[in-house]
């Protein structure tokens, strides 16, 4: 092209300057006429037209903003797809509501349902639903929609839960029945905390509006209503008035999604947020630093861990128990836990979290570099190997960096792999993975509802399980005496520790920063939960 | 002059063609596209579907075709993370981009071309020797390694300006910094030697001649004539720099496409990365064919010529 | 960045900083930094890919709270920047010279090809090569980056892909006007083959283009590793590259550290400015006719 133009001004005897973007020529300019200069101009200016300014977001009166760590996908607006993870219900409860859901000081705390009863042959659960409860949209919540909202939920731990129940019944709008096949003391775990099926929805509007479209305009019955969502950018949710705990105080509530943790700190710092999702590390000492922001660190009830999936694979180092223990051995969970949540996180050596029913405490984790460089010797790799690829949800990143640092100084060489957390959780339970997972679950529920997802056969990210594991697991499902279930269980996490299926780090601290516009945040109310809630409760300063 | 025209338009048209089958083959050289044209962490059910929905058995060129006419209606794909067209996403960020784009263009001009005139002016002496050591700086330092300092210098130390973000005129003035650093030495290069290029041109030597002063010859006479071919440089720069801003954008979280670029990148998101290629390149044919064809209708001479 | 590539770093018309001397501090500059890579492993004082969690974030020694362990301070995984910053050299050297050579090589060969054979084999290839000079380097690199994963081997093929046009435009020109010159007639006449002429009588007179070129690509190239390291599509972790460095310590950054960020850009600069400068003066000394480059 250039040669064309070339041609064209040389055979004139002139030399124009060539206005390839690929070269910078310097030939001078011939005078040319204001005419032109003018169409320049003019070029220029059609160039700029319509360029308008990014938005402005000055904080309203009523209003409190979030600064959020991930990007909110669509899919957790819908209860019916909770995937075994705790961040859908930062937007859960704000916009809907349960029949019964963890409340501050009551893990099993009657919300849609003003109550329930189990029938003496254990095999019936009946809940009376509280009158006069509307969803957003202003169809009354009824028992159909109980009922619907359970036979649509397809989400994590939704088989098993499944399985156990035989009908479910609507005898009149305000009673809602569970018929099981088997008594199942877990009944109430499952429905209520380790699935979303007891966050109800309407039944009405979902068939109107079909899964998709419900994920576009999303309606609930909880303290606050969809008004709208930006991809990627911002999730807007106005109070809704008639909610029968109470009246939100706050009239509307922002969420910003800012993954960058610097980034989100300025903006906490600037006062264009109000309260930071997870700052870690040695931004979190700037926090404790600054006049006017709180700190507030919880202990949540997500262990952390790597999981090896492919110790199932005899081809493959993990296959090894020593090798497992010995990457486990490896890691300085102390100094880690110093330099990346403040010493807050629990350091722990079971991916069961240790307020949960039937929890075993196992022996505290040990940090032996040396004696792991030896068992890896003994296994057959005195040098350490490449461990291939170690998978991570994006926001652990600086977690996993210091892991691999650790298993670095034993000789276990891995490449990181940071997923963004939907897509980490969706390739996770796919069994996309190999070699090293760093996960981790904030879900609630009992020991027995982790152990199914996480350990046994048939479970969501289990990507290979032990018979004598199994077996033990079916055995206590069904068993009546609490006593004797409650030793099956302990001795089923003593059997996952002693094999080291997974390498438990710790309890994560989960550090969010308030800033002086709130009163009430709503951080550390619920025991467990990462997040602000119960959203009705938040309030802002001199409110 | 239509002829002219005809030609560059031919010969763009051939350009896209070329982009989007560069493009096109790129993706494909793996051996198995599917694991870039498919969500980060899909099943085989999703693979699977995938596969079917590109026609990923075709033979190619069936395949170039439907990805030609897809490109052709607007669809770019859909991106994994914000679940949105692609090309909406990347309509919606390209005015930010542009903002800074200008901003840093304001900049380069209004520090480029007063030096260049002055270096020019004072040819080896001082102040041509101090553009040296610009043009020199200009060049070595890294757009976002200078972002990275001035924000430690007027964000962490000084406490000034904002670090990151955008919404504000304070925003915006570190990021078109970074990004305009560069182009200012590069104008300021251009207008030097244009500006020497008219200094000792017929034209001037005859304003000399008549006994004009020489402030008066610089101002009204060689100033402006210089100023053509850094004014033309500057339009091409303002798209260059609006494809060339991701590690600015990035160091700034500026909400343009540059970031879209790196989101994509970094959350696995192929669809975006593709698009933001394919228009990218394809922005910079459009604007090379428009100034080509702007020259056709404002140079006489190849009008006349045809 | 695609101006990047075709900039000049000084107008010819008037003095360069060092046009007669030979531009000493650059080369001994670029000298120092290839021994460095050289011989990192004797001069890093501690292994740059691991560290102490407990010495994380000590400032230079010449700080407060700074040792003489840690010259040049530690990150946020206690490793020491001193020995990154070295082992960094290494892959900065390594990465640029190779992708630089790459390019070259691939860009001097289709340039002599199609300025020689003209043609249809001219026009296909100079069609390509506008065509991906319109593709923005840096958004076309990262787009390849995607696509193969990175990797130092994939960067600097990578690299490679993206800049050869730079070379086979002007090689290209430069054999066009070689093509009319006595001694090429007197070849074809003398019966040698196209391939021959290309290869005795072409290429030993493009060379000095081509490696003016290459030194003024080096800086290009090496800004480019650093951008795409910057964004994480370059050279993996935890190898160090400067790039990547540069990521690493924004966050640090922000609390202060300045050290993270300030000393391996200040790396980059070095390299970069005495490339362009060593350039420059080759530019002058080896073929003035190059001046209009």
């Amino acid at each position: 092209m250039t040669r064309n133009r070339h041609t064209t001004r040389k055979s004139l005897g002139l030399r124009l300057p060539s206005i390839s973007c690929r070269e910078t020529r310097e030939r001078g300019g011939v005078p040319i006429g204001a005419t032109r200069r003018h169409v320049l101009a003019l070029a220029a200016l059609a160039l700029i037209a319509g360029a308008p300014g990014p938005a402005s977001a000055a904080p309203a009166d009523d209003q409190l903003t979030w600064g959020v760590h991930v990007s909110l996908a669509p899919t957790w607006f819908d209860p019916a797809e909770m995937s075994g993870i705790i961040t859908p219900y930062m937007i859960y409860y704000a916009l809907h509501d349960a029949l019964v859901k963890p409340m501050p000081g009551k893990p099993l705390a009657p919300s849609l349902a003003e109550s329930w009863s189990l029938s003496d042959d254990g095999l019936t659960y009946e809940f009376v639903l509280r009158k006069g409860i509307k969803f957003h949209n202003g169809e009354a919540v009824t028992s159909e929609d109980v009922k619907f909202s359970f036979e649509r939920y397809r989400g994590s731990s939704s088989k098993p839960l499944k399985d156990h129940v035989a009908a479910v019944e609507t005898p009149d709008p305000q009673h809602v029945r569970f018929k099981l096949k088997a008594p199942w003391p877990d009944f109430l775990t499952f429905y209520t905390s380790a699935t979303g099926a007891a966050w109800i929805v309407p039944k009405k509007y979902v068939e109107q509006v079909g899964d998709e479209g419900f994920k576009k305009a999303p309606v609930g019955a909880g303290p606050y209503k969809f008004a709208s969502f930006t991809p990627g950018v911002e999730l807007t949710l106005e109070a809704y008035d008639q909610y029968w705990r109470k009246k939100p105080s706050v009239k509307r509530l922002v969420f910003k999604v800012i993954p960058d943790e610097s980034t989100r700190l300025a903006a906490l710092k600037r006062g264009e947020i109000d309260i930071a999702y997870s700052i870690r590390g040695e931004l979190a000492e700037e926090i404790e630093r600054t006049k006017g922001l709180t700190l507030k660190p919880t202990v949540i009830q997500a262990p952390f861990w790597l999981y090896f999936a492919d110790q199932w694979d005899a081809k493959s180092p993990w296959h090894d128990p020593r090798v497992r223990l010995a990457a486990s051995l490896a890691i300085d969970r102390k100094s880690i836990n110093q330099a990346l949540t403040l010493g807050h996180s629990r350091l722990t050596g079971s991916i069961i979290p240790d307020n949960f029913e039937y929890y075993w405490q196992p022996p505290a984790p040990v940090y032996d570099p040396a004696r792991a460089k030896k068992l890896l010797a003994e296994a057959g790799h005195p040098g350490g190997f490449d461990a291939g690829e170690y998978y991570c949800d994006t926001s652990y990143s600086n977690v996993a960096e210091t892991v691999i640092n650790n298993l670095q100084e034993i000789g276990i060489r891995a490449k990181l792999r940071p997923l963004e957390r939907a897509a980490f959780f969706k390739g996770y339970s796919e069994k996309s993975y190999k070699n090293i997972i760093q996960g981790a679950s904030g879900a609630f529920g009992n020991a027995a509802t982790r152990l199914q997802a996480f350990v046994v056969k048939g479970g969501t990210y289990a990507y290979g399980s032990y018979p004598d594991i199994d077996a033990l697991f079916d055995q206590q499902a069904a068993e009546l005496d609490l006593k004797k279930r409650e030793a099956m269980l302990l001795k089923i996490q003593q059997l996952v520790q002693e094999r080291t299926i997974y390498a438990s780090i710790w309890q994560l601290a989960f550090i969010n920063a308030a800033g002086p516009r709130v009163a009430e945040s709503g951080l550390g109310l619920i025991a467990g939960h990462a997040y602000s809630a119960p959203y009705e409760d938040v309030t802002l300063a001199g409110k | 002059m239509a002829r002219y025209i005809a030609q560059r338009l031919g010969y763009s048209l051939l350009s896209l063609f070329l982009l989007s089958l560069t493009i096109f083959l790129f993706v494909r050289v793996t051996g198995d596209p599917t694991t870039l044209l498919v969500e980060p962490g899909a099943s085989q059910a999703d693979i699977d579907a995938i596969r079917e929905q590109f026609g990923l058995d075709r033979p190619i060129w069936v395949q170039y075709w439907s990805f030609v006419a897809s490109l052709l209606q607007g669809d770019f794909g859909q991106s994994f993370y914000y679940r949105t067209p692609v090309l909406e996403l990347y309509i919606s960020r390209l005015p930010n981009s542009l903002l800074l784009a200008l901003a840093a263009m304001a900049f380069s001009l209004l520090i480029g071309i007063p030096s260049g005139i002055l270096a020019a002016v004072r040819v080896n002496r001082f102040w041509d020797r101090a553009g040296k050591v610009f043009s020199l700086l200009g060049l070595s330092l890294p757009s976002f390694w200078v972002g990275l300092v001035l924000i430690l210098f007027f964000s962490v130390y000084l406490e000034w300006l904002p670090s990151s973000g955008s919404g504000t005129v304070w925003h915006l003035l570190m990021p078109a910094f970074a990004l305009g650093w560069y182009f200012a030495a590069a104008h300021m290069r251009l207008t030097r030697s244009s500006m020497l290029d008219v200094l000792g041109s017929e034209y001037i030597k005859l304003a000399r001649l008549k006994g004009l002063p020489e402030s008066l010859v610089i101002a009204k006479h060689a100033f402006k004539n210089a100023l053509i071919p850094v004014l033309t440089l500057a339009g091409i720069n303002l798209v260059i720099m609006v494809n060339v801003a991701v590690v600015v954008e990035t160091v700034f979280a500026w909400p343009g496409i540059g970031r879209l670029l790196y989101e994509g990148i970094t959350f696995r998101d192929f669809p975006v990365v593709q698009a933001i290629v394919l228009l990218g390149g394809a922005m910079i044919v459009v604007v090379n064919l428009l100034i080509d064809i702007l020259y056709a209708v404002i140079d006489p001479r190849i009008r006349l010529e045809g | 960045m695609v101006m990047r590539s075709e900039a000049i770093p000084l107008p010819s018309r008037a003095g360069i900083v060092r046009i007669e001397g030979f531009p000493l501090i650059p080369v001994l500059i670029l000298a120092g930094i290839a021994f460095v890579a050289i011989f990192a492993e004797l001069l890093a004082p501690h292994d740059p890919e691991v560290g102490k969690l407990v010495a994380r974030f000590h400032p230079p020694a010449w700080q407060a709270g700074g040792s003489m362990d840690h010259l040049l301070g530690t990150d946020h995984l206690g490793r020491d920047v001193l020995s990154r910053l070295i082992f960094g050299a290494r892959v900065s050297m390594v990465v640029g010279f190779t992708a630089v050579i790459v390019a070259g090589v691939i860009g001097t060969t289709l340039g002599i090809v199609s300025g020689y054979l003209g043609g249809w084999v001219d026009q296909v290839i100079m069609r390509v090569t506008d065509t991906w000079l319109a593709l923005p380097a840096l958004t076309f690199a990262i787009f390849l980056a995607a696509i193969v994963g990175p990797s130092e081997m994939n960067i600097v093929i990578i690299l490679g892909l993206v800049y050869w046009t730079r070379y086979a435009r002007v090689i290209r020109g430069e054999v066009l006007s070689l093509k009319e010159r006595e001694f090429v007639r007197l070849a074809i006449v003398a019966g040698c083959s196209k391939r021959t002429i290309m290869r005795r009588h072409i290429l030993p007179n493009v060379l000095n283009s081509a490696i003016v070129l290459g030194t003024l690509m080096l800086g290009v190239v090496i800004v480019t590793e650093a951008a795409l390291s910057f964004l994480g599509v370059g050279v993996p972790p935890p190898k160090p590259a400067w790039g990547l460095m540069l990521a690493d310590g924004k966050k640090g950054m922000m609390v202060g550290y300045w050290w993270l960020t300030v000393l391996p850009g200040v790396c980059i600069m070095l390299m970069v400015l005495s490339a362009n400068l060593l350039g420059d003066w080759l530019r002058v000394k080896l073929d003035p006719q190059l001046r209009q480059l």
